[in-house]
């Protein structure tokens, strides 16, 4: 049997993407995912596969945008103030139709911040960020033993779309050591062909891999094909999780790190006989919108907490709508909310 | 003016011993040495533990994004032309994330003072590699060893025909301000890159670079291209401190902007008044 393991955030998620076919890893080191490029320095090149120390961010994502298009599997990791540097590529990426993985271990913005967790790259990962009318697909691990789930995760869907994809975490995440059970590592020569990518073109027409089309009408149909893709990522990969929300009269709203502990909020509340709720969106894009317009209808009250000013609180509001009532508790500049603080927000809005 | 003048308040943050010190030493004193008051410097740099310097000058500062300082700089020299302005970075931060924009200001000559802390290493970030370790040397990052080679940018500049190329030492003070000096009187862009031994994570002590430092031998003519070429090249066995070449003349960047705009800086060191301040912004008001 598999056994527990002791590892941080970015180790397992270093070795969740090993074990996921990952062949070319290339990183511009940067607090606080420090751990992340040293787990792939060690052990990439003893695998026979790649890691490299770009000279920038800039370099990393457009060595991620190359090995892509040659058909492997491909990450790069950064925090805030580098994945910004990376959005000309991922908008690259995602109007080529190239899959990638992207981890970003988010600290405090704006500008160079500081290296404390938080979640205010919400708009840049799930709205945006780069240029043109594209999505990525984003997941927020709460957990260490998740976030090397959704890394696996990341490549599958990455492929299965060819899109990039975000794994968003944070700084507290990056950093926390906790069990895993380190799942099995995928061959990579196994992995489904790439009849796309460009391989050689011996034997067979060129294959070519663009982001433009200066002709209005094909740049058209070249986004409404990346829309109906979207639509179908909407419909199949929609994922979130619900704790304690049958009978709950309010619920928490939280990602990440911030639901990690909403999660002993819960129980805290439900102690003191409070009726309370958590509703976890994993996919923050796409974000689970019909389950929360379901449960809304529900509950009184939708409590978003968030390591920031209120970005995914859009979200929450356009799914809950009128339904119910929509308060806001947010910390900024690298402040984790505490147990005790969220507590006594949800007392606020309850009776 | 003495080099007091410069000192300020703000809490150091390099670790004790760092090597960084020294240059700051040297920094004050040439700033004293060239008599400029500090309403007349601006220091600017990027993210490292080079670009924490400025914060620990009294004068005009300008802290910006990581590998950004020579744009930012290159743009405060063309808006006030009056401003003495010196950069100061690491090699991460000058040579990997900036390095192309050290190449163009190579052409584009902004009289601007570059100087590199080269600790071979990027220091902030806890010991990784940088685009000046040695091939072969063992870092937090590359764990048996750099394999890719050094970069040669005081070559590069060399080549680019820059009006001012040294090499300076953090442990020799007094000959690293006068360099700085030099730098600074030389109108256009003079890169200054500082042998600068990190004692936290650095392979090698000071002493190890100080048995190797050399000044320049007193007949080196920094005017002959060959031989500077040679005295640039990145080694290990002896590392040769000094000027090691001055470029011919070349049209400075904010003159020929200047030439080409009112011919009128667009700011100066005058102090804006308060009253012209006041009139302008009524000027926006109904
Ligand atoms: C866009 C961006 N990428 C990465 C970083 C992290 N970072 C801070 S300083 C630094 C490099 C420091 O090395 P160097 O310039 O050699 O200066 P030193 O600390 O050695 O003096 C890096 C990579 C950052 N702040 N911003
Ligand atoms: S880490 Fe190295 S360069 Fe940075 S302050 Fe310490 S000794 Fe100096």
């Amino acid at each position: 049997m598999a056994k527990r393991v002791l590892m941080r955030g970015n180790e397992v998620i270093a070795e969740a993407a090993i074990r996921a076919g990952c062949q070319c890893y290339f990183a511009y080191p940067i607090t606080p995912q420090a751990e992340l490029l040293e787990h792939m320095a060690r052990n990439m090149p003893r695998l026979g596969r790649t890691f490299v120390q770009a000279e920038s961010e800039v370099a990393a994502i457009s060595m991620v945008h190359g090995a892509s298009a040659a058909g492997v599997r491909t990450m790069t990791s950064s925090s805030s103030p580098g994945i910004s540097l990376k959005m000309e590529g991922i908008s690259y990426l995602a109007g080529s139709s190239l899959p990638a993985v992207i981890v970003n271990v988010v600290r405090g913005g704006p500008g160079l911040g500081n290296i404390a967790p938080a979640q205010c790259d919400y708009f840049q990962a799930t709205k945006g960020g780069g240029h043109g009318d594209y999505h990525m697909i984003v997941l927020a691990p709460s957990t260490v033993p998740e976030a090397g789930e959704l890394t696996m995760l990341a490549f599958e869907l990455a492929d299965r779309y060819r899109t990039p994809v975000m794994i968003l975490a944070d700084g507290m995440l990056g950093q926390m050591m906790e069990p895993v059970l380190l799942p099995d590592p995928v061959d990579p020569a196994a992995l489904p062909a790439k009849p796309w990518a460009a391989t050689g073109a011996k034997g067979r027409e060129p294959n070519i891999i663009l982001s433009f089309d200066l002709d209005p009408e094909g740049l058209r149909r070249m986004n409404l094909e990346l829309q109906a893709r979207y639509r179908t990522i909407r419909e199949k990969e929609v994922r979130h999780e619900e704790t304690e929300t049958e009978d709950a009269e309010i619920v928490i709203a939280a990602h990440g790190t911030v639901a990690r502990i909403a999660k002993s909020v819960v129980r805290m509340a439900r102690a003191e006989g409070i009726r309370l709720g958590l509703f976890r969106p994993i996919t923050v894009w796409p974000f689970p919108y019909e389950p929360l317009r379901a449960l809304s209808s529900r509950v009184e009250t939708v409590l978003t907490v968030e390591m920031s000013a209120g970005q995914m609180w859009e979200d929450v509001r356009l799914a809950v709508a009128e339904r119910a009532k929509t308060p806001f508790y947010g910390e900024l500049g690298g402040v984790v909310p505490t147990p005790k603080g969220i507590l006594r927000e949800v007392k606020r809005h309850v009776g | 003016m003495e080099p007091e003048t410069y000192r300020n308040e703000v809490e150091n943050q390099w670790c004790p011993g760092c090597t960084n010190f020294g240059i700051l030493a040297a920094v004050r004193k040439a700033l004293a040495a060239l008599d400029l008051a500090p309403h007349e410097v601006c220091l600017v740099s990027g993210i490292g533990q080079a670009a924490k310097l400025p914060h620990y000058v009294r004068s005009n500062v300008f802290n910006g994004l990581h590998g950004r300082a020579i744009p930012a700089a290159t743009g405060i020299k063309v808006a006030n032309p009056a401003l003495t302005v010196l950069v100061t970075t690491g090699d991460g931060d000058g040579y990997g994330e900036g390095g192309n924009h050290l190449l163009h200001a190579l052409r584009r000559n902004p009289d601007i003072t570059v100087v590199v802390h080269n600790n071979e290493l990027y220091a902030l970030t806890k010991g990784q590699g940088s685009p000046t370790t040695p091939v072969g040397e063992k870092t937090r990052l590359q764990f048996t060893g750099v394999e890719i080679e050094p970069i040669e940018i005081l070559a590069t500049a060399i080549v680019h025909g820059c009006g001012f190329v040294a090499r300076g030492y953090a442990g020799e003070i007094d000959h690293l301000s006068d360099l700085l000096v030099q730098a600074i009187r030389h109108r256009g862009l003079s890169l200054v890159d500082v042998v600068q031994p990190c004692v936290t994570w650095g392979e090698r002590p000071p002493a190890w670079y100080r048995e190797r430092i050399e000044k320049l031998p007193a007949d080196h003519d920094p005017r002959d291209r060959a031989a500077a070429l040679g005295l640039a090249a990145s080694q290990r066995e002896r590392i040769p401190i000094g000027i090691l070449y001055e470029g011919p003349p070349r049209l400075v960047f904010a003159d020929r902007h200047l030439k080409r705009t009112s011919g009128r800086a667009l700011a100066s060191l005058e102090p804006v008044k308060e009253d012209e301040i006041t009139s302008r912004l009524a000027r926006f008001r109904r």
